[in-house]
């Protein structure tokens, strides 16, 4: 049963869009952003009003995008850009500029077509390819005060200390609450599942912040007064994690077939998941402090493995895994999403090491490819749960 | 006469429908018939044949388990389980030594690769495109104006492999036909033709890993030029089976079916 919690957060993503058109006619300005480098705080810091864009799973406006991009680009990527070209999206209307951040090259693109075609205003975030260098960390800090800059001129407003200080408490109580909130997800006994979790990120995308993070609480506290209460049987012999291209709001497919083959999500590392929200340690409460604490985070799967063994993306992989108690990972690509398509089966050979299968599913928006990814998720399943079947009765 | 308790696989493919009566481990009946459009009518259909193979009726039947595409709409099994578990079984109760499969059914091409208890332990199985399979060698069939049956023999008389660029069912066929316009000998394009598949199909088995003994299964493992042309462009041999390779998913299912019968799910 759906909590109290999660369904008022549904309710009030519906009742954003008009929330925003009003905050406009007030004066403020909305910051459509997307990206995974960029951090958020400093536009919230600047009073203005970040939503997060970007949407799949709908091949009419991946049509649309690929009027303006070509077929060999990611379907997301055109699908954002469809977005814009047909402009009914509520969210998408009610942005007054936007800001990419380019750690995928496709996003970094995509800005440049939403600028020449649509003649929106953009900031771009320049990210460097290797984080790990002094040389890269100072490069990035620059970019993050260049971008700050920016996002001053268009804004009118002026970073302050304390605002800045304030915000980032804001949201690392946000980080917080929704790492709290995947550990439930993936208890055995489920009082909320990793589907109601994906939502309320995504939920996240849109809502007010502080708004956000007291509906997180009462999420919390909503889970805290359900525990130790009888919850139904669940299907837990094939619990799945899934790793790989971004899975955007809208987009169900991998997630409906992964349910209805008897499968379980327990957790994600994507980059429209959990991963954004680990490992963020602001040391300063500075605009260089926020840089470098975004820098230090786990990459991006569009930044290379500098060292196998010692990757901090693999590394996380696999203590997430662990520690969700995952019994397979399930592998999304997006057709022409290179960085983690190139990356599948290293990944899989690293992750075999540790006994840890791994199934590649490369897909895109249409529905043609249902069934098919179904027999591949199915047997997928049927092999998790024959494995842990053999483990119990030996 | 004490009454058998039977066990049924019945595997719906997209070219061919393939049924199997098992009982006490050992197969009984089978039947393989061309699939039409109603699936669920093609698994009834496949079931009364494979009974009527074994001397059977329904009534005789404990336990049945669909599989392949047509797995969807089954209404005469109590379980339904995947082709890529049921040729898994399959192959391991034809040849308990395998321990890699190809399979080349209709409408898809597998490499799966098995522990010591025959269960799946790694698979891939090819994207979007028809290459590979049943369908596209059917394509190619109508082309040399040969049926299917008759493209494995003749490849087998062939003087050279000619070049088969293009993997595409419809550039492949493109292609063939301007081969042919080139006054080439049909053997050395079908031949290459088989090559071309082999070559497709050498990236998805390195993928799972390929470990000895491997089994080829499916509609496809029938053509002698296709089996041919996979040992020599995978460097591999390929077991013997001392059962129909077709019949290997619908084998698979009446195991598990069996199976499951005994553990009462």
């Amino acid at each position: 049963m759906t909590l109290q919690s999660v369904e008022l957060i549904r309710k009030r993503v519906a009742e954003r869009p008009a929330e925003l058109a009003e905050a406009r006619t007030n004066g403020q300005k909305v910051v459509g952003w997307q990206g995974y480098n960029l951090p958020e705080e400093l536009i919230y810091a600047l009073g203005l009003i970040p939503v997060r864009i970007g949407a799949g799973g709908d091949d009419r406006l991946v049509e649309i995008g690929a009027r303006y991009i070509s077929t060999k680009n990611c379907v997301y990527v055109r699908e954002t850009v469809g977005l814009f070209a047909e402009n009914k999206d509520p969210i998408v209307q009610n942005t007054d500029f936007l800001a990419f951040d380019a750690t995928c090259l496709q996003t970094y693109r995509t800005a440049e077509i939403l600028e020449y075609y649509f003649n929106k205003e953009v900031v771009v975030l320049g990210v460097p390819r290797n984080f790990y260098w002094p040389e890269a960390q100072v490069y990035f800090t620059k970019e993050v005060e260049h971008f700050t800059g920016r996002l001053e001129e268009l804004s009118g407003a002026r970073l302050d200390h304390d605002k800045l200080a304030e915000t980032i408490e804001l949201y690392n109580r946000i980080r917080g609450a929704i790492v709290e909130i995947y550990e439930y997800q993936a208890e055995r006994e489920r009082l909320i599942s990793w589907e109601e979790t994906y939502d309320i990120i995504h939920a996240g995308y849109v809502l007010d912040r502080k708004e956000y993070l007291r509906m997180l609480e009462g999420t919390l506290r909503e889970l805290q007064e359900a525990q130790g209460r009888p919850a139904p049987e669940e299907e837990d012999e094939a619990r799945i994690f899934i790793s790989g291209s971004v899975i955007p709001p809208g987009d169900k497919k991998l997630i409906h077939i992964i349910n209805a083959v008897g499968g379980r999500i327990v957790g994600d590392d994507l980059w429209s998941g959990l991963i954004p929200y680990l490992d963020v340690h602001i040391g300063e409460n500075t605009v260089e402090g926020v840089a470098l604490a975004y820098i230090n985070r786990t990459p991006h799967g569009a930044l290379p493995y500098l060292e196998l063994e010692t990757d901090k993306r693999i590394k996380r992989l696999k203590e997430l895994v662990k520690n969700y108690k995952a019994h397979g990972v399930i592998y999304h690509t997006l057709r022409y999403c290179d960085p983690y398509s190139f990356k599948a089966k290293e990944t899989k050979d690293v992750l075999a090491a540790e006994g840890i299968p791994l199934l590649e599913i490369h897909t895109e928006y249409s529905g043609s490819d249902y069934e098919a990814i179904r027999t591949r998720i199915e047997a997928f399943v049927e092999m998790l749960k024959i494995r842990n079947f053999e483990t119990l009765r030996n | 006469m004490s009454k058998v308790t039977a066990f049924a696989g019945v595997d719906v493919g997209s070219l061919g429908t393939k049924t199997v009566i098992m009982a006490e481990g050992e197969i009984i009946g089978s039947a393989i018939i061309r699939t039409g459009i109603n699936t669920e009518e093609n698994g009834w259909n496949g079931l009364n044949a494979a009974l009527e193979n074994a001397g059977l009726t329904r009534d005789d039947l404990a336990y049945v388990v669909a599989t392949g595409y047509g797995r969807i709409s089954a209404p005469y099994a109590n379980k339904t389980v995947t082709e890529i578990t049921c040729h898994a079984k399959g192959a391991h109760y034809i040849h308990p030594q395998t321990k890699t499969i190809i399979d080349m059914g209709g409408q898809d091409c597998k490499a799966i690769r098995l522990d010591d208890d025959g269960n799946v332990a790694d698979f891939a199985m090819n994207d979007k495109c028809a290459a590979g399979t049943g369908r596209f060698l059917e394509v190619m069939a109508n082309v040399f104006k040969v049926s299917l049956d008759e493209l494995g023999p003749l490849s087998l008389s062939a003087t050279e492999v000619l070049p088969v660029s293009s993997t595409c069912t419809v550039f492949a066929e493109s292609e063939t036909v301007s081969l042919l316009a080139r006054g080439e000998k049909p053997e050395n394009i079908i031949v290459g033709i088989h090559h071309a598949i082999s070559k497709r199909v050498g990236g998805m088995f390195s993928r799972v890993g390929v470990q000895n003994d491997v089994f080829f299964s499916g509609g496809v493992a029938k053509n002698v030029g296709m089996r041919k042309a996979l040992e020599e462009a995978l460097q591999i041999k390929i077991v013997e089976p001392r059962k129909d390779p077709q019949l290997a998913g619908a084998i698979g299912a009446a195991v598990i079916a069996e199976s499951a019968w005994k553990r009462g799910r």
